[in-house]
């Protein structure tokens, strides 16, 4: 198990043809993810983030170039339920509790891990994220935030030991953003998946992450790799700290290149 | 001291105002008292008008003659409508069971879609007057005929409505079934099936009261029995009170079966958000 949560990308390139036009959305991306580091894909709309995510989790397929999740290809490891996917928006059955949502991961592609769901495990989990109370309730009972809070906590507890999300945070407001990236913080602290985690914005990227991959568009390419070298477990007080500051601006500057203003 | 939760304008209010106000929301939210009085309305202003106006017997009868028809001859009528009840709702059910079948196929299928929906379009167009008397012909006075344009009539509506909701998933969802792998089954049992039942439910509330039509069209194009043939026989003979107790019949089985409908649709989709508001 231990070599299979490794992922490498090597000169992965993908074009979209639309109406005989070639849209290159990604150009000769190198990059390599070690087992349980959180590693942020930031960049303006339009850089190819969402893609790359999608061919590591093997939902698209690259052009050319090489995709590796530990020895296998990523439908191959698709194919193992390797990968947790958190999408943009949480994406509960509205017919299924939430348990029953968690529950999911379980229930398909029972190929792959005869693994049954714990009922104990998922229960603490959603406590971790504080919807104890609301194990038998249904989607449209919750807030847009509470049901990403099940997005995500049902990933971790899946048996993927790759989560790959997508904006998770987007749709929701700014002050519940904060609350939750908190949340998903401490989860991972306590399960050490590997994260490649999409957003676009930068506080997010630097409270989160090891290390925060900076991309620009046409072509997506990837501009810059930046190493946070913050301590853990990471605290709402190193927030204010001058070392977080300079990260952020760090990653503002380079966004910034790309203007051409 | 009716209510300690009342805001300040309520508790201005004298204790009469406030007391229509309950009663009417209490009358608004019934689902009983509001429909009974608008019955007990039509009732009086037709038994007034059939007094004032003198009119005969034969062309429109006491709203209380038709009553009391219906209720000497019950057992007449309970039998008939028997008939037509179970036409109806088997022709339903059969309407419903191939539309689904040919939904699945339909939403995994583009082939098939383009090839048989023609077929199923040319089905809905052709008015189902026209061909009931085909089917008298071809299988007979008996149930059959009388099932199968029920079932006609019920198909084209479940159809559509089953391929919309078979393929009206949600791209997010239908991702996440993706990302772990879920095969074709998987994604229809979990995720295709359970978003189609909305659109089923609601397809099923208008087609239930179209099968007694159906029921209907079919005994008036050749039958013994129901409540089809009851109205048929009625308007031979100028019997208009027996025609008016018939098709209050109707009626009712119509409202009966539209309820139980919506009763299970409650029951089932308590998740929606139509449900509930």
């Amino acid at each position: 198990m231990e070599s299979l949560s490794y992922i490498e990308l090597k000169q992965v390139s993908k074009q979209y043809r639309r109406r005989g036009q070639v849209t290159e959305a990604l150009h000769e991306i190198d990059l390599s993810i070690e087992k349980g580091k959180f590693v942020s894909l930031i960049g303006p709309s339009g850089c190819g983030k969402s893609t790359l995510l999608r061919i590591i989790g093997g939902l698209v397929e690259q052009n050319c170039g090489e995709v590796l999740i530990g020895r296998s290809s990523p439908q191959e490891a698709q194919k193992q339920k390797q990968f947790g996917f958190v999408p943009q928006s949480p994406a509960l059955f509205p017919w299924r509790t939430v348990l029953q949502n968690m529950q999911l991961p379980f229930e398909v592609n029972r190929k792959a891990t005869k693994q049954q769901a714990d009922r104990e495990e998922l229960i603490k989990l959603l406590e971790m994220v504080g919807l104890g109370g609301f194990i038998d309730s249904y989607a449209k009972e919750l807030s847009g935030g509470m049901q990403q809070r099940v997005g995500i906590a049902r990933a971790f507890g899946s048996s993927a030991p790759i989560l790959l999300m997508d904006e998770p945070f987007s749709a929701l407001d700014e002050i519940t953003r904060e609350k939750i990236s908190y949340l998903l913080l401490n989860i991972w602290e306590e399960y050490q998946k590997t994260v490649v985690f999409v957003t676009h914005n930068i506080r997010e990227a630097v409270l989160l992450s090891d290390e925060v991959i900076i991309m620009s568009p046409r072509p997506g390419r990837i501009q810059a790799k930046i190493t946070i070298d913050l301590p853990r477990p990471r605290t709402a007080e190193l927030e204010e700290s001058e070392q977080f500051q300079h990260y952020m601006s760090d990653i503002r500057y380079h966004l910034r290149k790309e203007w051409q203003i | 001291m009716v209510n300690k939760v009342g805001n300040q304008t309520e508790r201005l209010q004298p204790a009469k105002a406030r007391f229509s106000k309950r009663l009417k929301r209490f009358y608004v939210k019934s689902a009983f008292w509001p429909p009974l009085a608008a019955f007990a309305g039509l009732f009086i202003v037709w038994e007034l008008a059939t007094i004032i106006f003198q009119i005969n017997p034969i062309t429109l009868p006491p709203a209380s003659a038709i009553t009391l028809e219906f209720f000497q001859s019950f057992s007449f009528y309970i039998s008939h409508a028997w008939v037509t009840f179970y036409e109806a709702v088997l022709g339903f059910m059969l309407g419903l069971s191939v539309a689904f079948i040919m939904g699945i196929m339909m939403a995994h299928s583009t082939v098939l879609e383009r090839t048989f929906l023609p077929l199923a379009v040319l089905a809905n167009v052709t008015p189902i007057m026209a061909v009931a008397p085909l089917f008298i012909l071809w299988f007979g006075f008996g149930t059959l005929p009388k099932v199968l344009v029920a079932a006609i009539i019920t198909f084209f509506p479940m159809l559509i409505n089953s391929i919309m909701g078979f393929r009206s998933i949600d791209d997010n969802h239908y991702e996440y079934m993706r990302s772990l792998h879920a095969s074709k089954a998987e994604i229809f049992l979990k995720l295709r099936l359970p978003n189609s039942l909305p659109y089923l439910f609601s397809a099923a509330k208008t087609c239930v009261s179209l099968s007694v039509m159906g029921a209907v069209v079919g005994e008036w194009s050749g039958s013994s029995r129901g409540l089809g043939n009851v109205i048929m026989m009625s308007s031979n003979y100028s019997q208009t009170t027996r025609m008016f107790a018939a098709i209050f019949m109707l009626a009712i089985m119509g409202i009966g079966l539209t309820n139980l409908i919506r009763y299970i649709e409650r029951k089932v989709l308590h998740w929606h958000m139509s449900v509930n508001n």
